[in-house]
């Protein structure tokens, strides 16, 4: 095992040193040009940046909470990719996992049917846009993107008018004492059981894409549709299922939201709004690997809480925060660009 | 006008790329103006690359282009364009959800500053004077193949092409297409424009044209006045050999018949009719070749064989059961296999050597609970690496850095582990050099010894005579002939694959 192990380190030794390079390199430059863009604005670079890396970590249990729903909106985002399908939906499915999630616990008390629920729902959004794909011929992109705000508005619909809180109106009702996640003890204090169970989840989703039938049939069918076909795989049967999966995984991280973070949802939407677009920048940051957008996710979050901090005792403005944040993420497609350029300038000599 | 002016001159034109492959080995062609000029040659005769060359698509290794008596070094197709020089794909480069006079505006625009209705009225003048009819409020998607052609043409012409080069024009065309295609060329050609005419077929290049260049393996076998000669000295001109690579064989010990297709009918991916009615039969240790110029529906005889491509009409039989509703999956447990002529669909060049060679046989290396079990798919794996020699850097190495003749073995292989009964291969040896040819070819004979029945799929005569225990001749989705390889004459063959019953 352990040398099965470290013949694939050495075979794939050249590709992981690559992806380690990008990624440290792409994070370097977001770093340097959110410093030009913070010097611009006139703010102390050192001290804006020194807030972010240690206030950003200094509660372990309220880093890692955050972190657990981006993470599952970065699988949302990686398991259609790996597929070949670009799932932007994460946003909407994830208002609807959450949504579930609160209606359930509140009526159920059951926290594992609660999640549940949520997941199907995510799922269910997810299955549509697939289904649209494959029976109708429907750009997903396009289908996920109006679906993201028809599902805001509803959401928002239900929760003012239907299932609000009667006692602060601006609030849905939330999810009960008994229905939320509970903490774990650790060095670190008392943790909220939250992040284990993302973790755990991203550990089965990579099982599933590289250990099952299921996860082959997404590869090949990403990588190349033609082979699939030939191999007697459905390519649209992979559509499908991974999108299904994808939906799945984002209405958990709204599960792992409302009821492992903000029991309830208000009306300013801010607590669910960003979550699912947020999980295509760690999947990117992840190299659309389960693993590593374990460890994106917690640095995601690091920035996040961080860019706060840094907006409260500086008084720089938020969106520099999220200046930060995309530029890194553009940063990180740089590698990517870089090496088309390199292939089409190849090409180009090839031919002459 | 002088009718002894040259067009075109190109003189020792030398093509190599960069991965080695020699394309043309010192090519002198000449056209002169006015005249349609055949160029006839088997796959891979270097047709395309010598007119991808005087359109300034790629440059030559080697060698001198002159158009119209000036020395040219073109840059790219734009400046070709602009010294008088029209292509005429194959596959259309026009915009489908256009119509006719939009794209007609789009491809000059690029080169001049126009007005749509000035281009209206310039199309206007231009179809009276070559009686080029197209409907020009028509969006291209909705015209038949023929009238898109002509939109082509329309396209070159108005861009002022004085030497009009057509990729194999007929051969999305029906007969009746191709009679008013004819007509339309002899127009053009008496007003003096100059037309160069690829193609593999004997009979229209016979027809058509005034003069003929034969390219064989990137050679010139010779320029001839098309009057001065029949068609069967030009097959034996395209097919002609050297020497054969000799492949010691047994004589077939015919078994069972395992494989019926009855009056099989199969679509292209454009819609279009690519097998038309074609029935064979195959029996237990034999090698049935079917030889053919690419893209004479062999590949979607194979695919609807293996259950990828819809069959439209007609029936499939393997050992008298009725497959062709069954699944590629269904029909791969059945013992069909299938090896496909490109090795990018054959293999996922990302995913590593383990990974690929349980693609078609994913299910033997599954637990109960659709676990894949890697160390299962490992020994996969080492089995079809050992047995066939294949050199990889690791089992866990991405089939791309793996040497094209090593990633042919592994596909070939991958299909040979799984004890096939039936076997469709198409071009197994393409792009291999000569030992990889020589392992793949034994190969196949040990195969059939030891009574697998195949159905060889190959562009390649010496491939087909080597190996074949019968051949049947494909050309535009029809068998012309079926026979042994006694009753063939390579002229006979030639004359078959040109489309002239013989």
């Amino acid at each position: 095992m352990l040398k099965a192990i470290r013949d694939r380190i050495r075979a794939k030794f050249e590709d992981y040193t690559t992806t380690t390079i990008e990624i440290v390199a792409s994070a370097t430059i977001g770093l340097i040009v959110g410093a030009i863009i913070l010097y611009m604005f006139g703010y102390d670079v050192i001290r804006c940046y020194s807030i972010v890396f240690t206030k950003g970590v200094r509660d372990i249990n309220y880093l890692l909470t955050k972190a657990s729903p981006i993470m599952m909106t970065g699988l949302a985002f990686t398991i259609p990719m790996i597929a070949g399908v670009f799932n932007i939906g994460g946003e909407g499915q994830l208002y609807v996992g959450a949504l579930t999630s609160i209606l359930v616990a509140y009526y159920t008390h059951n926290i594992l049917l609660a999640a549940t629920t949520g997941a199907l729902a995510g799922a269910g959004i997810g299955a549509l846009i697939a289904l649209l794909k494959v029976y109708r011929g429907v750009n997903e992109v396009i289908t996920a993107i109006m679906l993201n705000w028809t599902l805001y508005y509803i959401v928002l619909y239900l929760i003012t008018n239907i299932y609000y809180d009667p006692t602060i109106p601006h609030q849905s009702i939330p999810v009960p004492e008994d229905a939320r996640i509970g903490y774990i003890a650790s060095p670190w204090g008392s943790i909220r059981a939250t992040f284990f169970i993302g973790v755990v989840l991203a550990l089965i989703a990579y099982y599933v894409l590289y250990y099952t039938k299921l996860g082959y049939l997404l590869r090949v069918s990403g990588l190349s549709p033609r082979s699939a076909k030939y191999a007697g795989f459905d390519p649209n049967k992979a559509i499908i299922y991974s999108m299904i999966l994808g939906g799945a995984f984002a209405g958990i991280g709204g599960a792992l939201l409302t009821l492992g973070y903000v029991p309830y949802i208000d009306t300013t939407m801010s607590i669910v709004f960003g979550q699912g677009f947020t999980g295509i920048g760690v999947a990117l940051l992840g190299r659309n690997n389960p693993i590593g957008i374990i460890f994106s996710s917690i640095f995601f979050s690091v920035l996040i809480i961080g860019g706060q901090m840094m907006e409260l005792l500086t008084g720089a403005p938020p969106e520099l925060a999220d200046v930060l944040t995309g530029v890194i993420v553009i940063s990180l497609a740089l590698p990517y660009a870089y090496r088309m350029m390199i292939s089409y300038v190849r090409t180009r000599r090839m031919i002459q | 006008m002088n009718p002894r002016a040259s067009a075109v001159e190109m003189k020792n034109i030398v093509k190599i790329y960069p991965d080695g492959t020699i394309a043309l080995r010192g090519v002198n062609f000449n056209v002169m103006k006015g005249e349609i000029h055949g160029l006839l040659g088997e796959n891979g005769a270097g047709k395309t690359t010598l007119m991808r060359i005087l359109y300034g698509e790629i440059k030559p290794t080697r060698g001198e282009v002159r158009v119209f008596g000036k020395k040219v070094s073109f840059r790219g197709p734009w400046d070709a364009i602009r010294h008088g020089i029209g292509m005429v794909y194959q596959h259309f480069t026009l915009i489908p959800a256009f119509t006719v006079l939009e794209n007609l505006y789009l491809s000059l625009s690029a080169i001049e500053k126009v007005s749509l209705s000035d281009v209206e009225e310039r199309v206007k003048n231009l179809m009276e004077k070559t009686g080029l009819k197209v409907p020009l409020d028509a969006v291209i998607e909705d015209l038949p193949v023929g009238l898109q052609q002509r939109t082509e043409i329309l396209k070159a012409l108005l861009r002022n092409a004085k030497i009009l080069i057509l990729d194999e024009p007929t051969s999305v065309l029906t007969p009746i297409e191709v009679k008013e295609l004819f007509n339309i060329l002899r127009k053009l050609k008496d007003m003096g424009i100059t037309i160069i005419f690829i193609t593999h077929k004997l009979k229209e290049v016979k027809e058509i044209t005034d003069r003929i260049t034969v390219l064989r393996k990137g050679k010139v076998v010779e320029t001839v006045n098309t009057h001065e000669v029949t068609e069967v000295d030009l097959a034996k001109m395209m097919v002609g050999r050297e020497v054969f690579l000799k492949i010691e064989k047994s004589p077939p010990k015919i078994g069972k018949k395992v494989l019926v297709i009855e009056d099989l009918w199969v679509k292209d991916d454009r819609g279009l009719d690519a097998v038309k009615g074609i029935s064979l039969e195959l029996h237990e240790g034999e090698i049935l070749g079917i030889a053919g110029v690419q893209g004479n529906g062999q590949k979607e005889l194979a695919e609807a064989l293996a259950g990828i491509r819809p069959i439209i009409k007609g029936r499939v039989l393997v050992y008298g059961k009725d497959i062709t509703h069954l699944s590629t999956a269904e029909r791969y447990r059945l013992g069909l296999a299938y090896v496909p002529d490109s090795r990018t669909i054959g293999l996922i060049y990302d995913m590593t050597v383990t990974e690929n060679s349980v693609l078609t046989n994913l299910s033997t290396v599954l637990s109960k609970l659709m676990r894949i079990l890697w160390n299962r798919a490992r020994s996969v794996a080492s089995k079809i690496v050992n047995e066939f020699s294949i050199i990889i850097p690791s089992y866990d190495s991405p089939v791309r850095y793996l040497s094209g003749g090593n990633q042919q073995k592994l596909m070939v292989g991958r299909e040979i582990i799984r004890e096939p009964k039936i076997f469709i291969i198409s071009e197994p040896t393409h792009g291999l050099d000569v030992n990889a040819t020589e392992f793949i070819r034994k190969l196949l004979i040990k195969l059939r010894d030891r009574g697998k029945a195949i159905l060889l799929i190959s562009t390649d005569l010496d491939e087909i005579l080597q190996l074949s225990d019968r051949i049947a001749v494909i050309y535009e989705g029809k068998i012309m002939a079926v026979g042994r390889p006694e009753e063939f004459t390579l002229e006979r063959l030639g004359l078959l694959m040109g489309g002239v019953r013989a």
